[in-house]
C-alpha cells in the first residue's frame, strides 16, 4: 500500500480544499493518494453533505448519534488520506486563521458555488492577495463570471446530468428519457479536469514561479464530451438522442436476458471479426441472412430477439466466459452483490482499507489511476470532522496551544467531537474476506 | 503550438480509448502524433459522417477528437518505422491487451512514459477480456440500476461513450503525474488504467462500500427516485425538466409556485413539508407538480424555478444546448474547419485559465505528417 512513499509526484504539495460531496473531494482524494497533504476545511454550521448522510446501521443507535457525521461510507470514499481541519469561515477569527493557512498552501481547490465562494471571501482575487502564486482551481456549476445568466443558479450532481444532455441520451429509443440518477458525470468529469489543471498549474509554477486561476464550469466541461453531436446538429440539424444499448456503428450490441430472475449479459460484437467469432456460438439460433453486416444493422430488432432467445438458455457468468474465450466483449450486468464477489477486482486490490480514528478501520475504493513506481499511499480512511485541526494549526500556521484553545472557544475552529466514542462497522468482522491479506477481526 | 505542454512529444496508438486525453494534450500545446494504419484510425470509421467529404476524412468523431494532432501512417507490421517514431516520444498511449505482439509499449526506450488503457487492467483473471463502452458500464454496477424496472437495463448516455472518455481523462491525470515525477527524479514510469475501475470509481452509489453499509440491493427506478418528492424527471411542454426537492425550503418554494400558477391550495398545507409524507403520497404529489410543469417550456421552468431558489434544470437536448442563453453569453462555442474548408461549431475549451493554456487546430488528413516524421 505504501511502497514508495518517499517518491510520490505530489510530495511536499499542500492543498487547501473547500469541498462538498463529490467534484472537489474526488480530485482531492487523488492528490492525497499521490503524496499531497490535502487539508479538508470543514464547517459544523454548513457541513459537507457527506457529513449529513450518516450511515444506514446507525439509525437505531442513539448512543452513536453524536458521531454520525463520521460514519457515511462516502466520508472515506471521497476523503481517504486527507486531514480534516475544522474552521468556521463565517467567523472573523476562523477566517483570519484560514487565510494564514491558505498562505502556506500550494493549491486551492473548491466546488462551492461561485457566488457562495465569493461571499465567503475565497474568490481568486482574495486568495491571491495572501498567496500570489497559488494554483487556484474552482469547479462551480456555471463558472465564476458573475455577469453570466446562470451564475447564481443552484447546481447539484443529479440535476447537472440532465442539464448537460446526459439524461436525454439515456434510455431505449421509444421510451421517455430514463435518467441517470445513480451516476453524476459532471461531478467526475470536472474532478478529472481539476486534477489535470492542478498538476499543470504546479508544473507551470515550478517553471515560471507564477500561479494560475483555472475556472472549471461543470456545465462547459461536460459539454466538451458532446463534440460530434454538436457538429452534426450544426451541419445537418440532426438531433441525436437515446438509442438504448445499441451502437451507432454496428450490430449486434445490447443487453440480453440470461437464466434466472433479472440476470442479464452485455455483449458488444459490432465489428466484422466479432461476428465471425459469434456466429458459430449462435449456430442456427439466428437467421442465416445476418451474415450480411448491413442486415445486422438494418434489422436489429429481429437480431436482438433471436439473440435474446438464445442467451436465455445460459447462466450469465458462464456465457460471459464463453464469449470472452471466443474474443467477444461481454460481461454480466453486475449487481452490487455481483461486485462483492468479483474476484478479478479483489485480486487487483480494488478495495482498500486504512485506519480510522472513529471506526477502527474503514474500506474505500482504490485510485483508478495506477503508476508503476509511485504506487501511491493511503495514510488513513476518511478523517473525522476536525480530527487534525490542532495538528495542522500548530504545525502549518505555527499557532501555540493556547492560541488554538482561544480560537476554539470563540467558535472560530473546532476539534473532533467526543473522541472517546469509537465503534466499528457491523461488517468489520468479515472484512478479511473482501480484502486479501487483511487481518481477521477474530485474530486481534 | 504554444501552451503548457509545448515541446512534449506524445504518440497515440489508441482508438477511442485515449482520444479524449490526447485531444486535451494537443489543446494544451503538446505535439500529439496519431499513428494510423493505411486505411485510417478506427475513429475515422465512426459515424456521424459529413456527406460533403469522402472517406476517410468524413467522420465527425475524428474531426473533433483528433484536433491538434499530427497523422503518421505506418503499416501494422512495420515495427522499424514505429520504433523510429517512438525514439523521441515522451509519452505513448496504448490500448492493446497485455501480450499483444509488437505493441508500441514494447518498442519504446526507457525514458518514455507508457500509458496503457485496458479493459480490465494488466493483471487479474480478466486481464485478457475485451470491453466496450457498454461492457465497462455492465462491469460497474451502474448499467443494472439504470432504466425502467419493466424494461432491460440501459447504459448511461450510451452514444456519448462516457466510459471511454472518463478512462482517457484518468489516463491523462496519471500521465501528467508521471511526467512530473520524471522531471523530479529523471525516471519514467508506466500508467495503467482499467476501464472497469474507472467506471466503478465514478459510480460509488452502486459500489461495494455502500452496499456493505446498507445491504440494499439496488434496482432500476426509472426516471424518478423514491428518496424524495418531487425527485426526477417531469414532463413539460417541450420535453422534460429535472426537479430534485429534499430540503424544506426548496419544498416551500415549490409548493408556493404550484399554488400560484394552478390555484392548488392543498399543496401548501404544512403536512407536506415533511419529505417522508410526500414520499408516502408520491402519486398525488407528482400529479400536482405535473399540473404546473406541463404548462411551460423547459427554459421557462428552469429560469423561473431557479429564480425561486428551487433545484430545477432542463433535460436538455442537443438543439437546446446549442441555443442555451448562458452558453451563448459566455461565448462558450468554438469552431473548427473540416477538410473541405467548411466551418463547423464545436464545444469550446473545457476550462478557462488565466494563463494561455488552450488553443486548437483542425484534425489532420490521413498521413498528412508521415513524411515529416519518417522521411
Amino acid at each position: 500500500m505504501t511502497a514508495n512513499q518517499n517518491n510520490l509526484p505530489l510530495d511536499g504539495i499542500r492543498v487547501f480544499e473547500l469541498g462538498i460531496a463529490i467534484a472537489s473531494p474526488f480530485c482531492g482524494k487523488l492528490m492525497a493518494h499521490f503524496g499531497a497533504d490535502v487539508l479538508k476545511i470543514e464547517s459544523q454550521t454548513s457541513p459537507d453533505v457527506v457529513r449529513i448522510l450518516g450511515s444506514a446501521w446507525l439509525k437505531d443507535r442513539e448512543d452513536l448519534a453524536p458521531i454520525a457525521s463520521d460514519t457515511s461510507p462516502y466520508v472515506s470514499e471521497m476523503n481517504a488520506s486527507k486531514r480534516s481541519v475544522g474552521l468556521e469561515l463565517k467567523t472573523p477569527e476562523g477566517k483570519a486563521v484560514a487565510m494564514q493557512l491558505l498562505a502556506e498552501c500550494d493549491v486551492f481547490i473548491a466546488n462551492f458555488g461561485a457566488r457562495a465562494l465569493a461571499e465567503l471571501g475565497f474568490d481568486y482575487e482574495s486568495a491571491a492577495a495572501v498567496n500570489p502564486n497559488i494554483v487556484y482551481v474552482q469547479l462551480p456549476g456555471f463558472g465564476s463570471n458573475e455577469e453570466m445568466p446562470y451564475y447564481p443558479f443552484v447546481a447539484w450532481g443529479p440535476n447537472q446530468a440532465p442539464l448537460v444532455g446526459m439524461d436525454d441520451f439515456t434510455g431505449h429509443a421509444d421510451d421517455p428519457p430514463a435518467g441517470i440518477a445513480t451516476v453524476a458525470p459532471p461531478d467526475y468529469m470536472s474532478a478529472f479536469h481539476a486534477a489535470i489543471a492542478v498538476i499543470t498549474g504546479l508544473e507551470q509554477r515550478d517553471a515560471t514561479g507564477k500561479g494560475v486561476h483555472v475556472d472549471i464550469s461543470q456545465f462547459e466541461t461536460t459539454l466538451a464530451l458532446l463534440g460530434p453531436f454538436v457538429m452534426d446538429y450544426d451541419l445537418t440539424g440532426a438531433v441525436h438522442s437515446r438509442i438504448g444499448n445499441r451502437s451507432m456503428w454496428g450490430a449486434p450490441q445490447g443487453v440480453y436476458p440470461c437464466t434466472g430472475h433479472e440476470r442479464w449479459i452485455a455483449i458488444s460484437a459490432t465489428e466484422a471479426q466479432d461476428w465471425e467469432a459469434f456466429s458459430p456460438l449462435l449456430g442456427s439460433s439466428v437467421d442465416a441472412d445476418f451474415d450480411d453486416p448491413s442486415v445486422r444493422v438494418s434489422d436489429q430488432d429481429r437480431l436482438d430477439e433471436q439473440i435474446a432467445a438464445w442467451s436465455k438458455e445460459f447462466e450469465a457468468e458462464d456465457l460471459a466466459g464463453r464469449l470472452q474465450a471466443a474474443g467477444i466483449a461481454a460481461h454480466v450486468v453486475s449487481t452490487n452483490e455481483d461486485l462483492l464477489h468479483d474476484t478479478h477486482l479483489t485480486s487487483r486490490h480494488w478495495y482498500q482499507i486504512a485506519e480510522s480514528k472513529r471506526l477502527g478501520r474503514d474500506i474505500f475504493t482504490n485510485s483508478p489511476v495506477k503508476l508503476s513506481r509511485s504506487s501511491g499511499r493511503w495514510t488513513g480512511a476518511g478523517p473525522s470532522m476536525g480530527e487534525h485541526t490542532r495538528d495542522v494549526l500548530s504545525e502549518v500556521v505555527g499557532m501555540s496551544s493556547e492560541d488554538i484553545d482561544d480560537l476554539i472557544s470563540v467558535g472560530g475552529a473546532f476539534e473532533q467531537i467526543q473522541p472517546e466514542i469509537t465503534t466499528s462497522r457491523p461488517w468489520d468482522d468479515w472484512i478479511h474476506l473482501l480484502i486479501p491479506g487483511t487481518e481477521d477481526a477474530r485474530d486481534r | 503550438m504554444s501552451g503548457p505542454y509545448s515541446g512534449l512529444r506524445v504518440v497515440d496508438t489508441t482508438g477511442l480509448a485515449g482520444a479524449y486525453a490526447t485531444r486535451l494534450l494537443a489543446g494544451m500545446g503538446a505535439e500529439v502524433i496519431r499513428v494510423e494504419p493505411p486505411e485510417g484510425s478506427p475513429i475515422r470509421q465512426l459515424s456521424p459522417f459529413t456527406e460533403a467529404i469522402e472517406p476517410p476524412e468524413n467522420s465527425l468523431w475524428w474531426s473533433y477528437l483528433a484536433m491538434g494532432a499530427h497523422s503518421v501512417v505506418i503499416e501494422v507490421e512495420d515495427t522499424d518505422s514505429l520504433t523510429r517514431l517512438l525514439a523521441e516520444a515522451d509519452v505513448v498511449f496504448e490500448d492493446q491487451l497485455p501480450g499483444t505482439p509488437n505493441a508500441a509499449s514494447e518498442l519504446v526506450t526507457p525514458k518514455t512514459i507508457r500509458t496503457r488503457i485496458l479493459p480490465f487492467g494488466l493483471t487479474g483473471p480478466k486481464r485478457h477480456w475485451r470491453s466496450s463502452n457498454l461492457v465497462a458500464w455492465a462491469a460497474s454496477g451502474i448499467l443494472y440500476t439504470t432504466g425502467f424496472a419493466d424494461r432491460a437495463p440501459v447504459a448511461p448516455a450510451a452514444p456519448v461513450q462516457l466510459a471511454y472518455h472518463a478512462s482517457a481523462a484518468s489516463a491523462l491525470v496519471g500521465t501528467l503525474l508521471a511526467l512530473r515525477s520524471r522531471r523530479l527524479t529523471g525516471v519514467a514510469q508506466d500508467v495503467e488504467i482499467s476501464m472497469q475501475e474507472v467506471a466503478l470509481s465514478i459510480a460509488p452509489e452502486t459500489g461495494v462500500p455502500m452496499f456493505m453499509d446498507d445491504r440494499v440491493h439496488r434496482e432500476r427506478s426509472g426516471n424518478r427516485r423514491d428518496l424524495g418528492r418531487p425527485f426526477g424527471l417531469y414532463p413539460c411542454r417541450d420535453g422534460f425538466v429535472s426537479i430534485i426537492v429534499l430540503m424544506p425550503r426548496h419544498w416551500i418554494a415549490m409548493a408556493q409556485w404550484v399554488s400560484e400558477i394552478t390555484g392548488n391550495e392543498s399543496i401548501t398545507e404544512a403536512v407536506f413539508t415533511d419529505n417522508a409524507v410526500r414520499v408516502e403520497a408520491l402519486d398525488l404529489i407528482d400529479d400536482w407538480i405535473e399540473e404546473l410543469t406541463t404548462l411551460h417550456t423547459r427554459l421557462e421552468l428552469f429560469e423561473e424555478g431557479q429564480s425561486r431558489g428551487i433545484p430545477i434544470t432542463p433535460v436538455n437536448t442537443i438543439d437546446a444546448l446549442v441555443d442555451d442563453p448562458h452558453l451563448r453569453a459566455a461565448d462558450f462555442w468554438d469552431s473548427t474547419v473540416l477538410q473541405n474548408g467548411a466551418e463547423v461549431m464545436i464545444p469550446g475549451a473545457p476550462f478557462r485559465s488565466s494563463s494561455a493554456w488552450w488553443s486548437m487546430t483542425p484534425a489532420p488528413r490521413l498521413g498528412e505528417h508521415t513524411d515529416r516524421y519518417l522521411a
